[in-house]
């Protein structure tokens, strides 16, 4: 096991720059997503670390030992693949035998080690079946399966979970989270599903258009986006992002007014309101007013999107509350959960808090 | 007319048209197995019920034709070729499938490009490089100059099946501890096998049957049995039942072939470089 360090690394293909400058460290032991839309580089990253990309520039060390010049074969990672990878012409036991087999491990260790493996992920029963045989969650287990039979410094996931159907991928989710946890392996993990970067990680880089636009905890990524990207990017429904003006303590655009905020900008920005942190409301505190525009019930809540003028906004409502489309509602904010991004930059701007707090 | 006469007018027309067709085929190798068998009188007798005999045969065996030797040459020249032909093909097949080149596909155009110019131009300077290098009436002449026109074909038969073989497998190889030359050996080879034995099986036709080249650049000691089909033609004429019993050996493999790997050669062409 080891930390994995990336020191400027940068990728062109041709004029195209998919990586600019990265830095990366990745803690021995910990758990790391890339997050990010298709094309932002995160599997290139990913691919670099495994050395089956060369970087343009910039270091790659995992542990203390520098990689650049290193084969893939001898970097002493494992990987699973989106497409798991497997080798259609062999039984699950040769697939998962094949590391071992490489490195030429004597045939008694192997048979262990194989086993270990296959119960760790309660392939037991299935080892001589062809790939073709397994259904995707199976194939799913083969891929990790072979990725843990010998214990790697650093395991490479890229998007492992995207081919299964819903209801496998969140169970296979948690087998991973539990296996990651069990052996303790440094693992880079690329998704663009943020559930899963939420779930698994012990620390998220949202990344886009080959940069890194916040590395933190999943808690940190959820409550402080560092940027307008990471605002839109994490959060299902994804947060309302209103454009407007600041100045002297309050926000205004041109059919939402809020006062009592305490920051020193002023000028354009853009205010951004999650819609768990809105609720529907009457009288007199209320924030913004407008019409109903649809209402959706996900079950465990109603999802109300609310036309204010020309924007939308999407509030979350208690699952007993009844609305129509058409109807006028008010909505109120939770001062103590606003955010607010430049206009130009979109960088987050200090957070804005209520004058009493 | 009524439906059923239609219905019998359209079955013989068919059934004619099968006979027609199997008589184009199969006359001919019919004709040269019954003629090996024949008597020298009895050849241009359009008999059906002849004495059979050995007699072609053994002679056939003997000075001159020297049937032994020569099919012993056919047979290390075709092999030579496969046993050459094949891994080079692979390797070349790979590099044009998975490695980008300044100027793209046109290597790999040029490859069977080379095939467009006729043999018979290509022969002289052949003929020239090898007197030179003092190749002339070798089986490794004969086999440079199959190799030629095999390679070419093979490389584009394995090249459309390892283009349908993911990256990701050979990727996981390399990860799971293999230089990429043995991902290539555990994972590529054994996935393109139907391609290579599709490949194989095309080099060994066409090498057995070959007949130009073999022509031109042997003399007597590295002549194959195709080329000896020309000793028959004596000073007495021309010897249709030795003719005959050498046409029996040389089309033999063919037949044995046709019968076992017909229907995979029919598979790896269509699941492969077609598709």
């Amino acid at each position: 096991m080891a930390a994995v360090t990336l020191t400027g690394v940068e990728k062109h293909f041709g004029t195209f720059t998919a990586l600019h400058s990265l830095d990366l460290t990745i803690a021995d032991g910990e758990f790391l997503v890339l997050l990010g839309p298709s094309g932002c580089g995160k599997t290139t990253t990913m691919r670099i670390v495994a050395g089956l990309e060369e970087p343009s520039a910039g270091n790659i060390r995992i542990g203390d030992r520098a990689v650049n010049d290193v084969r893939p074969k001898d970097r002493d990672v494992a990987m699973v693949f989106q497409n798991y990878g497997l080798y259609p012409h062999m039984s699950v036991e040769e697939n998962i035998a094949y590391p071992l087999k490489v490195r030429g491990l004597p045939k008694a260790e192997r048979a262990a080690r194989i086993r270990q493996a296959a119960e760790k992920v309660e392939l037991g029963p299935l080892l001589d079946r062809k790939p073709r045989q397994l259904s995707g969650g199976q194939r799913q287990r083969v891929a990790l399966a072979r990725a843990i039979v010998r214990t790697p410094q650093v395991f490479l996931m890229d998007e492992p979970l995207s081919n299964l159907d819903a209801k496998l991928r969140v169970t296979m989710r948690a087998e991973i989270k539990h296996l990651q946890d069990e052996l303790g392996v440094t693992t880079i993990y690329v998704t663009h599903d943020q559930i899963e970067a939420m779930t698994l990680a012990d620390r998220v880089a949202v990344m886009s258009q080959g940069r890194i636009q916040q590395l933190g905890t999943p808690e940190e990524i959820y409550d402080t986006p560092a940027n307008l990207f990471v605002a839109g990017f994490i959060g299902s429904p994804p947060m309302n992002l209103i454009p407007g003006e600041v100045g002297s303590g309050s926000f205004s655009a041109p059919s939402i007014r809020l006062d009592g905020l305490t920051f020193g900008a002023s000028g354009p920005a853009v205010l951004g309101i999650r819609p768990e942190d809105m609720t529907v409301a009457e009288g007199a505190g209320v924030d913004m007013a407008g019409t109903v525009y649809a209402v959706e019930l996900t079950g465990e809540s109603n999802l109300v999107t609310v036309l204010l003028g020309k924007e939308r906004v999407i509030a979350r409502a208690p699952r007993s509350w009844r609305g129509k489309a058409g109807e006028t509602i008010g909505l109120k904010a939770d001062r103590s959960r606003l955010h607010l991004f430049d206009k130009e930059s979109g960088q987050r701007l200090e957070n804005p808090r209520t004058a009493d707090q | 007319m009524s439906e059923s006469t239609r219905r019998m007018i359209g079955k013989w027309a068919r059934g004619i048209a099968i006979a027609l067709v199997v008589l184009v085929f199969f006359g001919p190798i019919l004709w040269i197995m019954a003629t090996a068998f024949k008597e020298p009188r009895d050849v241009y007798a359009l008999k059906v019920f002849f004495t059979p005999t050995l007699q072609n045969i053994y002679a056939s065996f003997d000075t001159p034709f020297f049937v032994g030797e020569r099919t012993w040459n056919s047979i290390v020249v075709t092999m030579g070729t496969l046993v050459l032909s094949l891994p080079i093909a692979t390797a070349a097949a790979y590099a044009f499938s998975r490695f980008r080149f300044p100027g793209g596909s046109v290597w790999s155009l040029g490859v069977l490009a080379t095939q467009f110019i006729p043999p018979v131009i290509v022969i002289i300077p052949l003929f020239v490089a090898f007197r030179h290098a003092n190749l002339l009436d070798t089986k490794l002449a004969l086999v440079i100059a199959n190799m030629s026109f095999v390679v070419p074909y093979a490389i584009w038969m394995i090249k459309g099946f390892i283009d349908s073989i993911p990256l990701d497998m050979e990727e996981a190889a390399q990860i799971d501890g293999a230089s990429r030359l043995r991902a290539i050996w555990d994972v590529v080879v054994p996935m393109a096998l139907p391609g290579i034995a599709t490949a194989a099986i095309f080099c060994f036709v066409v090498s057995w049957n070959e007949f130009f080249y073999a022509l031109v650049l042997s003399r007597q000691d590295a002549t194959t049995l195709q080329v000896g089909l020309m000793s028959a033609r004596t000073e007495r004429g021309d010897a249709w039942e030795i003719m005959a019993a050498m046409g029996l050996i040389i089309i033999l493999p063919m037949l044995v072939l046709s019968r076992f790997v017909q229907k995979y050669f029919a598979k790896g062409l269509i699941s492969g470089s077609v598709r």
